[in-house]
């Protein structure tokens, strides 16, 4: 049974409400995504299947929408947003995240919603914020990282900032789980008050609150910047990315235990006998000493691969990570094992193997089912209102 | 719970075993939202949270009250209740229990192995609470069968072996890294809060309490969703593009005036390429070929030179404002400095400031889920380390004092160290210097 069935949500999302959209569905609400006559933009986002034509061909629409419905719905039209209106009111909740001031309209905006259905919750996901002076500035993946700091610490001295990851977005999926977070939290509301209600979640913000080392309260209190130190971080020694012979690994020895268990596996691979002086469990001897460190550490990862010093290194105790890749993460033998894939029958991909359930629950909880085509839903659910 | 208190979560008790940033994360939320979140302590084994302190408290006066400076503490802590229990003791374990049996939520991001130890798996706490909703956060499941779970990683790895660093760097530098941000933290620490509204909503229909496993590795792979269905059907491998993306050019990091000051910008559709092209001006950025994205695409380094001539002569401030007067999303890279004085940020009253035993009042990040009913707020900042033992103890256990003094006469529980001793921090008089408290900011916590 899922937990969240019987309950419409209606999507007016793009990227910044998207993935949480997709738990909704997954978690058992009828989430109806509302689509222009050519397709919603997420559509054309490559990757795209090769071989497919037009707005299915889409793999982030494919995987986003997995589980929604979808109406097409022309707002350029008064009828369009008269009809609109109509719809929006029959949900629990509306998810939107139409710049700041797009989303009053007068006919199918926040307020004229809210005010034909009470018990109908609207969660305004905006770039940053509903007020204040930058309430009508837009925003992307980018702008985001940038808005709150975080990117100022990520790359190279010698070159740009950089978003983590921009091809994933992350910074959109954060914002989005934030908005399915909000959306359940007014739904528990409702329990109470019988009333919906308007919730903000902006992204600047969002962000913002998964940036402590970037916040305010950090840096009055050690007034130490964290400008980018591209891979290697002085806090601790070794502590970074370091190469092997088919790309890197992730090593962060913070305990005192992890750098006596990472010297012994220095001098056992290399000979090294000095890296075992206790000299060096201190941590600011090895920082202080973090050239030599690092190049100890190199010389016994350059001399094998990504997975074997991962399963080497954490045998012996050591938080070390392979630096994988997408292709990595497809043969992961965790993954694998732990059944996590699932094959999905594709009306116009074919048979396809697409992420499992985020987190396991020990009830029937997920369900999922595959994106849909382009309209699929309008008669259903027009046609009933 | 409060009569008049109507924030949505209000009643509802969690016991969080936590360390670090995962399980606080989701804690976080539910405090801010009404829950009573009681953190359970430990003297012999603290929060690496307690134990980084605070540069300015490494000293012999201050070294009582250490523990408590962490700036984190608040962060991850505020509206949370501390209890002191060494759980390996028979009685304070039993204690642990007699308090989870009030308990609504059990959240924890110890590993499995050591929650069996200490008698908190799901299996000893289920007869204790049926209705109980209990989440573990381990890294890699809590099935012993599967190949890495007795591997160690804490975020900071745990970003690279989910394939995050991988996609991280300008195309032929090494991988940049994202040690400073960690996101595999706060992406399961935000499915613990879904995982746990739903279990609430399954157990009004049903009775039922709820097992939750948030395993990190595969909560966070989720998000590369389109990359892992794309290898699937074609084998593709995404390789690290900087700052740029496939449907919006250019989009990327351009230096401005000033030492290595920088502003990010990313234009999205034709309609923003005019814009650009007009507010640029001159002939730098007119060749026909790039009125389309194809076109941007694939000159993407010779419009990002011509782009950066202009940023180059203007304030990262003034080319954000300039660009977004254009309709082209952009922003100054703040750096830490930056967030400082962000006006947007300041306008929103986006940081918090509440009471604090130790502080007076003490300052962290606020909430990003403005519910406009029902605020979520938290009536206090981060506690000391063991602030709540014994009104824990004595009113939601049961014991007596005497039973309480027992329990902490031989070290099984602990309150807090010289709560008489207190202290501003160094930076309180920057509070109103800075705009982070103003005439219509309760000093207990926004409302909204």
């Amino acid at each position: 049974m899922a937990p969240w069935s019987g309950h419409r949500v209606i999507d007016l999302t793009g990227l910044a409400g998207a993935y949480g959209t997709r738990l909704l569905a997954a978690l058992g609400a009828e989430v109806v995504k509302v689509e222009p006559p050519e397709g919603d933009p997420i559509r054309t986002y490559a990757p795209r299947a090769p071989g497919v034509e037009g707005p299915e061909s889409g793999l982030w629409w494919a995987f986003l929408s997995a589980g929604k419905k979808s109406v097409v719905i022309d707002r350029s039209t008064a009828a369009g947003e008269a009809r609109l209106a109509t719809l929006l009111a029959t949900a629990d909740v509306v998810l939107d995240d139409s710049p700041a001031a797009l989303q009053d309209r007068p006919v199918s905006g926040h307020a004229a919603v809210r005010a034909a259905n009470p018990a109908t919750s609207w969660v305004a996901i905006t770039p940053f914020g509903l007020t204040g002076p930058r309430r009508d500035w837009t925003t992307s993946d980018l702008v985001a990282w940038a808005s709150c700091g975080l990117a100022s610490t990520v790359g190279f001295p010698h070159s740009p900032p950089l978003a983590p990851a921009a091809p994933v977005q992350l910074a959109m999926h954060f914002t989005a789980v934030n908005a399915a977070i909000a959306s359940m939290l007014a739904l528990r509301g409702r329990r109470r008050t019988g009333r919906g209600q308007l919730v903000e979640v902006a992204i600047q913000e969002a962000m913002v609150s998964m940036a402590p080392e970037t916040g305010v309260p950090l840096f009055l209190d050690d007034q130490v910047p964290r400008p980018r130190a591209g891979n290697r971080r002085p806090v601790t020694s070794p502590f970074g990315l370091f190469p092997c012979q088919d790309g890197y690994v992730a090593i962060l020895a913070l305990q005192p235990n992890h750098w006596q268990a990472m010297a012994r596996w220095i001098c056992d691979e290399t000979g090294n006998e000095g890296v075992l002086d206790g000299v060096f469990d201190d941590i600011a001897v090895r920082n202080e000493a973090s050239e030599a460190v690092d190049a100890w550490t190199e010389e016994l990862t350059l001399a094998a691969t990504k997975h074997e010093l991962f399963v080497e290194g954490q045998r012996r105790g050591i938080p070390i990570t392979p630096v994988n890749t997408v292709a990595d993460l497809r043969a992961d033998p965790h993954l694998a094992q732990a059944g996590w894939w699932r094959d999905e029958e594709h009306p116009s991909l074919g048979q396809i193997q697409v992420p499992g359930a985020p987190f396991l629950v020990s009830h029937q909880w997920w369900h999922w089912s595959v994106a849909p085509t382009l309209g699929q839903h309008t008669a259903e659910i027009l046609g009933a209102l | 719970m409060m009569d008049d208190d109507h924030r949505v979560l209000a009643g509802l008790k969690v016991f969080e075993l936590s360390v670090a940033v995962a399980a606080p994360c989701a804690g976080r939320y539910l405090a801010y939202h009404g829950a009573d979140v009681v953190k359970v302590e430990s003297r012999v084994n603290p929060d690496v949270a307690r134990l980084f302190g605070s540069a300015w408290a490494r000293t012999e006066e201050y070294a009582p009250l250490f523990m408590d400076t962490s700036p984190y503490l608040p962060e991850m802590t505020a509206g949370k209740r501390s209890i002191g229990l060494e759980l390996k003791d028979a009685d304070a374990l039993a204690a642990a229990h007699k308090l989870i049996e009030g308990c609504d939520v059990f959240l924890s991001n110890f590993t499995p192995d050591a929650l069996e130890r200490m008698g908190m798996s799901y299996a000893q706490l289920h007869p204790v609470n049926p209705r109980l909703i209990h989440v573990v956060m381990p890294g890699f499941g809590a099935e012993p069968a599967l190949p890495y779970y007795p591997f160690r990683a804490f975020g900071p790895n745990q970003a690279p072996l989910v394939g995050l660093d991988a996609l991280t760097g300008h195309p032929g530098e090494e991988p940049a890294g994202i040690a400073s941000v960690a996101p595999p933290d706060y992406v399961a620490g935000m499915h613990a809060v879904v995982s746990v509204l739903s279990a609430l909503e399954h157990r009004d229909q049903t009775g039922d309490g709820s097992s939750v496993v948030i395993s990190q590795m595969e909560t966070t792979v989720s998000l590369l969703g389109p990359f892992l269905v794309d290898h699937a059907i074609t084998g593709r491998t995404p390789e690290p593009s900087g700052n740029r993306i496939p449907w919006a050019a250019p989009t990327g990091v351009y230096r401005s005036l000033g030492h290595d000051r920088w502003v990010a910008l990313s234009v999205a559709g034709d309609v923003q390429w005019a814009a650009l092209v007009a507010l640029v001006g001159g002939d730098a950025l007119t060749d026909p070929a790039w009125a389309t994205l194809e076109g941007r695409l694939a000159a993407h380094d010779a419009i990002d030179e011509a782009v950066g001539v202009w940023t180059a002569a203007i304030s990262p401030a003034e080319a954000a404002a300039r660009l977004q007067g254009a309709g082209i999303a952009a922003y100054e890279v703040l750096d830490h400095r930056g967030v400082l004085t962000d006006p947007q940020l300041r306008d929103r009253k986006v940081y918090d400031v509440a009471p604090s035993v130790r502080f007076g009042r003490d300052l962290f990040t606020g909430h990003p889920i403005r519910m406009t009913d029902t605020p979520a707020s938290v009536p206090w900042a981060g506690p000391n380390m063991g602030q709540h033992t014994r009104e824990i103890l004595v009113n939601r256990v049961g014991l007596s004092e005497p039973e309480v003094d027992a329990l902490m006469e031989r070290g099984a529980a602990f309150g807090e160290r010289v709560p008489e001793m207190t202290v501003r921090r160094p930076f309180d008089p920057w509070y109103e210097i800075v705009g982070l408290v103003g005439d219509d900011a309760p000093s207990s916590g926004k409302a909204s």
